[in-house]
């Protein structure tokens, strides 16, 4: 088994970790870093659990290879609060009822957090097609659009968006 | 409206929502011991056969290896709800495509899934049977030749393949049908559907240094993991711990042992901590899907639309194992009797084992199924007879006093006020014949699961309030809700209140977190806490105040005695310095619900406790070319009893409606002769957040005489309606009747060139 060297830099900590070349980015999360906020399950970048940011894109860490991420910025939902302060995402998770079992709760927040970097103001259909990668079986997705929404006008309100 | 209450009725944001937001939640996959190591499962490739050798050797000899596990390292005996015919691993014979016959433990789960190619097993294919109409037959090969020496509730009664023939029955089901004026028979098949949680199952065991089993997991059920691992390693159940872990779904999928049994008996040989997590594979080919039924379904009605008997003949696939299928055969044949008032009942239903994935109690167990059939036939009937569809349910639906089929008075039926208020929320008067867009409604009752509760309130030193409860917080708020209720009663804020859940060494018996009973039971119990707290703050207090207990008043957040006063962090003070703390024992259990037990014959669910009443209506568009389905309006109306917080309420309803629209159109577990064909999720279709529509809720309270300030069963619910609801929809939308699930476009489209080559 062929191992690599690599240097990463998860939540803007720098890492440097030897891992088997084809080991997942969610391995490194979740067995090397111990950062088990990124979900596991299918494996196979249909359940979107896993999802995180690289490079302000997001992405199923399950089939994204570790060694790809060499030299690029990965953001996971520990990555996204500041201090004790809870990021407008997850504020507006909690206050519209979107979380129920919440295993799925971090792929779509961090989702949710790639797109509105992008879309600042979508609409709700918008919402739901970027979401569509990541299954929900508590929700049905209607309180999680409402969260997502609510927290797009928080974060143009703040100006933290144009 | 000025609402009576502080706390309840009121949409607060669930107790454990941060933790899950932050990602610091951690959950059955999450956990992690010191020294832990890995399993996993090695599965029968073939169906149905004998295990003639499994050679461990070379598996040993590889890097990271510490042990294989067989049926041989287990004490030899079979488990089960209703039959005991399940085995932890297969000891002699393989009965399905999945089953596990031995794990793999290694320091890593990659270690573990190389050697589990090196474990070399030898079969013998024996003939197997996969429907149930083959497994009936006379002469079909047997799933369990054995059945006649595994043990069994006495209520059953079996034959070969057949795990239980029940029937109930009511009035002379031959003469109404004589005297009906119009007869209809139809044949409704359901699909095997997975509960789709979005966390695998998974658990880890040790056994400590006094050999007691210890076991962490994500099991809606800890009591119950607790007695069937007791069972199964041969030990007293208090020799078991079973630890809650925060869990990632379950809907009745996490009822019975999921992989906990694994890891216990991997962990006692290997000598160390082992955890086991399904993989996606496993859950779709060898979790507990919900069963497949086949119901023949007789109506008589007269012209006008009175129904006069019914009569059934249902199979219940349980898959290689009995399961919770023998309580589905059970259920269902309420669920076609009702919600209607039907003089003359002659239903029988048989579960049935076939060599397929074991099933199990998911959301609902029998309700989707049922509901499709009696549903879809009541708008067929309609139809016949040129009835309006609401109109034919209005003329036959139970009223308040009613008998239901089993004979139990009904109360609190609020079944009229959903079925017109969910008419006229979706315009069932406005509509229009257009071609190609239709509307539909469907009603039904649902239970209210019984089973004890218990919970200890303590009141902390600061006055915070501790609510340690045996259940289970699966996802759905319901702790939160049963929070609410304490909150209310007590005269504090839910701030004040922290849950503590899930060890079975120091919570509490509960039932658990199963057949939407938690906020109810479990909400009923800290009531009943509540009381006994207050007794013994008066008495602290009367001490205190040199006065009688019973002349001490209770306020919010305290107690006074004219005008003196005591907040409860006081009286915790007090009761830390003289009598080690203040902590309560609120316990709950259902009264019985009286019934008929004459009508019932070999049922193991025979009544409907504090029934919940609900009606769903939708508006869709089908493609008539592409069969294509588009929601428009999605409207659901259901009676909560009291609507303890209706944001989550809603969240159950609008997540319960898109998982039983997965069931109407686009899941299905596929087998070909017992193989699973879509063993993953890019094959198998959950519905995605493009797929589901927005749903209207609303909600009714009409009060139970049994629940916490009213309140009935909420959670399961909203996953019976769909089905039956979006197929009369489409009906009247292209005159397409589709009668198996799920109503894919393929079967649209087939169906309506069927009418279109019927018609020229």
């Amino acid at each position: 088994m062929t191992e690599v060297q690599l240097d990463l830099t998860v939540n803007g900590r720098r890492h440097r970790v030897s891992v088997p070349a084809h080991h997942s980015l969610l391995d490194v999360l979740r067995d090397e870093l111990e950062l088990t906020g990124t979900k596991t399950n299918c494996l196979e970048a249909e359940c979107g659990v896993c999802t995180v940011v690289v490079d302000g894109k997001s992405v199923a860490s399950c089939t994204m290879l570790a060694a790809q991420c060499q030299g690029r910025e990965v953001v996971t939902i520990e990555g996204l609060q500041d201090g004790g302060d809870l990021h407008p995402l997850q504020e507006a998770f909690v206050e519209h009822g979107a979380v129920q079992c919440g295993y799925c709760i971090p792929g779509m927040i961090m989702t949710a957090k790639a797109f509105l970097d992008e879309n600042p103001r979508p609409t709700r259909e918008a919402v739901r097609e970027a979401i569509a990668g990541t299954l929900c079986r508590c929700t049905g997705y209607q309180k999680i659009v409402d969260a997502i929404m609510a927290a797009s006008q928080r974060l143009v309100q703040q100006g933290e968006r144009p | 409206m000025n609402s009576p209450f502080r706390v309840i009725g009121k949409s607060f944001a669930r107790l454990d929502a941060r933790g899950k937001v932050s990602g610091k939640a951690v959950y059955g996959t999450d956990f992690a011991m010191q020294g832990m190591l890995h399993g996993k499962l090695i599965q029968s490739p073939i169906a149905s056969g004998e295990i003639l050798s499994i050679d461990i050797e070379r598996a040993m000899a590889m890097p990271g290896v510490y042990a294989v596990v067989t049926a041989k390292d287990i004490p030899a005996q079979r488990y089960g709800s209703f039959v005991k015919d399940m085995e932890v691993f297969a000891s002699q014979r393989v009965n399905f495509v999945g089953q596990p016959v031995a794990a793999v433990v290694a320091r890593t789960v990659e270690e573990a899934e190389e050697a589990v190619r090196a474990v070399d097993i030898k079969y013998k294919e024996l003939p197997g049977v996969f429907t149930t109409e083959e497994a009936i037959q006379a002469g079909a090969p047997l799933v369990h030749p054995a059945w006649q020496e595994y043990k069994a509730v006495p209520t059953v009664k079996r034959d070969g393949n057949v795990t239980n023939y029940a029937r109930l029955v009511l009035g002379d089901v031959e003469k109404a049908l004589k005297e009906s004026d119009r007869v209809f028979t139809h044949r409704f098949v359901t699909n095997v559907v997975h509960p789709g949680y979005t966390e695998p199952r998974a658990a880890i065991a040790h056994w400590d240094d006094s050999n007691q089993l210890v076991v962490w997991s994500n099991t809606q059920l800890p009591f119950e993991a607790q007695a069937t691992l007791a069972e199964i390693f041969k030990l007293t159940p208090s020799q078991v711990r079973v630890n809650l872990t925060v869990i990632g779904g379950g809907f009745g999928g996490k009822l019975r042992l999921g992989v906990e049994h694994y890891a216990a008996a991997a962990a006692l040989k290997a000598g160390r901590p082992v955890k086991f997590v399904s993989s996606c594979e496993e859950e779709m080919t060898s979790a507990l899907p919900r069963q497949p039924l086949t119901i023949e379904l007789t109506t008589g009605v007269t012209n006008d639309g009175k129904i006069l008997a019914k009569e059934a003949s249902i199979l219940v696939d349980t898959g290689a194992t009995s399961g919770s299928g023998v309580g589905v055969a059970s259920s269902v044949m309420l669920m076609l009797a009702g919600p209607y008032k039907i003089p003359n009942l002659r239903l029988e239903s048989r579960s049935v084992y076939t060599n397929k994935t074991p099933t199990g109690s998911f959301r609902a167990p029998a309700g989707p199924q049922g509901n499709f059939a009696v549903e879809s036939q009541m708008d067929i009937i309609a139809d016949a007879l040129n009835i309006d569809p609401l109109e034919l349910r209005l003329r036959n639906i139970v009223r308040e006093g009613d008998l239901a089929p089993n004979g139990q008075k009904l109360e609190s039926v609020s079944l009229e006020t959903c079925l017109l208020k969910a008419a006229d929320a979706i315009g069932w008067k406005d509509r229009k014949p257009a071609r190609g867009r239709g509307k539909g409604i469907a009603c039904a009752w649902w239970t209210t699961t019984s089973g004890s509760s218990g919970v200890y309130v303590k009141l902390g030193p600061d006055g915070r309030v501790f609510l340690n409860t045996g259940c289970a917080e699966i996802g759905t708020a319901a702790l939160t809700g049963a929070a609410q209720v304490l909150a209310e009663a007590l005269g504090v804020e839910l701030a004040d209140i922290q849950i503590v859940s899930g060890d079975t060494a120091s919570t509490p018996f509960d039932f658990g977190a199963q057949g939407s009973r938690t906020a109810f039971a479990v909400g009923n119990a800290c009531l009943d806490a509540v009381t006994k707290l207050q007794q013994r703050m008066k008495e602290i207090a009367a001490k205190q105040f040199s006065a009688k207990p019973e002349d001490i008043e209770i306020t919010t957040g305290g107690v006074k005695h004219g005008d003196k006063t005591l907040s409860l962090r006081e009286i915790a003070a007090v009761a830390q310095a003289s009598q080690g703390g203040l902590i309560a024992h609120g316990t709950f259990i259902a009264p019985p619900t009286l019934h008929d037990k004459e009508r019932t014959e070999n049922m193991v669910i025979t009544a409907i406790n504090s029934p919940s009443f609900h009606a769903h209506a939708v508006d869709l568009s089908v493609d008539e070319e592409t069969g294509e389905i588009k929601i428009h309006d999605y409207v659901v109306v259901q009676d909560v009893g009291r609507a303890i917080n209706p944001k989550y309420i809603e969240g159950q309803i609008e997540g319960g409606v898109v998982q039983g629209i997965g069931q109407a159109l686009s899941e299905e577990i596929v087998y070909e002769n017992g193989i699973v064909r879509n063993p993953g999720l890019t094959d198998y279709k959950m519905p995605t957040a493009m797929d589901a529509p927005n749903i209207r809720s609303f909600l009714i309270e009409s009060p139970s005489k049994v629940g916490p300030y009213g309140a009935k069963g909420v959670g399961e619910p909203p996953v019976i309606h769909p089905p039956a609801t979006i197929a009369n929809a489409i009906a009247a939308a292209v005159s397409a009747r589709v009668q198996t699930l799920p109503i894919t476009a393929e079967k649209i489209v087939r169906t309506l060139a069927e009418v279109s080559t019927k018609a020229t």
